[in-house]
C-alpha cells in the first residue's frame, strides 16, 4: 500500500466516523423528543376530548404551510450537498441560502402563530388558560414546550447552515472536503422528521 | 469508497421525486384527518408520518446506502428502547385503577 492510498483510506475512515458520531447525536435527540412524545400520548390517552377541543384552536392552514416549508427546505439542503460534491460551490451556497431562508420563514410563521395564541390569552399559566379544562391546559403546555424546543432546533440549524455557507465561501469546504456540510444536512433532516410527527399530533386531532 | 460514490450518484431528480411524494403524503394526512374514522385517524396519521420519516431517513439522510453494520443496528436499537418506554408508560396508565 503506497502512501497516497493509505492517506485516502484514512480520510475515508474519518468520513464514516464523523457520520457515525453525528448519527449517535441524532439518536440521542430522537430520545429527547421521544420522552416528550410519550408524555404527550399519556396525557392524550387520559384527556382525549380536551385534546380534541384544544387542537381545534390551532391554525391548520398555517401548520400545513409550515410542513411544506420544512419539507422543501430538506430538498434544498440535500441538493446543496450534492451540488458541493459535484464541485458546484456557488450553486451549493445558493441552495444553502434557500434552506436558511425557508427555515427563517418557518420561524416567522411560528412566531405569528404563538403571537396570536398569546394575544388570545393562551400562554402557560395565563388566567384564561388556567380557567379551562385540565386536558386543555396540558395540551397547550405540551404545544409550547414541544414546538418551542423544535423551533429552537430550527434556529440552531439556521445558524449552523450560516457557518457552513461561510466555510464554502472561504473554500474551507469544497468537492474534496464536505463532511461538515453532510453532517449539518443530517441535523437539518432530523429537525424535519420531528416536525413530520408534531404536525398531525398537534394540528390534526379529530 | 463505495457508499460515497453511491451517494454522489444520487440525482437531483430522485430528491425532487421524494419531495413530491412527501408533499402528497402531507395532503393525505390532512384529508384523512377530515374524515370521521374514530380511533383509526391517529393510527393512519402516525403510519403516514412513519412512511414520511422513512423516506427522509433513506433518501435525504442516505441511510439506505450506509454499508456499515453498526448503522443497521443502532437505529432499530434506539427504536426498541423507545418502544419499551411507550409500553411501560401505557401499561402503567392502563393498570392504575382508581387513581386518576
Amino acid at each position: 500500500m503506497d502512501e497516497t492510498t493509505a492517506f485516502a483510506l484514512e480520510g475515508q475512515k474519518d468520513a464514516t466516523g464523523a457520520r457515525l458520531g453525528m448519527w449517535l447525536f441524532i439518536l440521542s435527540e430522537i430520545l429527547l423528543f421521544g420522552g416528550l412524545f410519550v408524555l404527550y400520548s399519556a396525557y392524550r390517552y387520559k384527556n382525549p376530548v380536551d385534546f380534541h377541543h384544544a387542537s381545534r384552536e390551532l391554525d391548520v392552514i398555517l401548520g400545513t404551510f409550515n410542513t411544506i416549508i420544512l419539507l422543501t427546505s430538506s430538498l434544498s439542503m440535500a441538493a446543496s450537498i450534492s451540488a458541493l460534491q459535484r464541485g458546484q460551490g456557488k450553486l451549493s451556497m445558493v441552495l444553502l441560502a434557500a434552506t436558511m431562508a425557508l427555515g427563517f420563514l418557518f420561524l416567522v410563521n411560528k412566531g405569528f402563530e404563538w403571537g396570536m395564541k398569546i394575544e388570545h390569552g393562551l400562554y402557560p399559566n395565563s388566567p384564561i388558560l388556567l380557567a379551562r379544562a385540565k386536558g386543555e391546559i396540558l395540551f397547550f403546555g405540551l404545544y409550547y414546550v414541544m414546538t418551542g424546543l423544535h423551533g429552537l432546533h430550527v434556529l440552531v440549524g439556521v445558524c449552523v447552515l450560516c457557518g457552513m455557507a461561510m466555510l464554502i465561501a472561504k473554500d474551507k469546504m469544497n468537492q474534496m472536503h464536505f463532511i461538515p456540510l453532510e453532517n449539518a444536512g443530517l441535523y437539518w433532516h432530523l429537525v424535519d422528521i420531528i416536525w413530520i410527527f408534531l404536525y398531525p399530533l398537534f394540528y390534526l386531532i379529530s | 469508497m463505495k457508499p460515497q460514490e453511491e451517494i454522489r450518484k444520487t440525482r437531483y431528480k430522485t430528491y425532487a421525486l421524494v419531495w413530491m411524494i412527501l408533499v402528497i403524503l402531507t395532503g393525505m394526512t390532512l384529508s384523512v384527518a377530515g374524515m370521521e374514522l374514530g380511533g383509526w385517524t391517529v393510527l393512519i396519521a402516525l403510519a403516514i408520518a412513519g412512511t414520511k420519516s422513512g423516506l427522509v431517513l433513506n433518501y435525504f439522510m442516505h441511510l439506505r446506502s450506509e454499508k456499515l453494520l453498526i448503522f443497521r443496528v443502532i437505529i432499530p436499537l434506539v427504536m426498541a428502547v423507545f418502544l419499551v418506554f411507550i409500553l411501560l408508560t401505557f401499561s402503567d396508565l392502563a393498570f392504575r385503577g382508581g387513581v386518576k
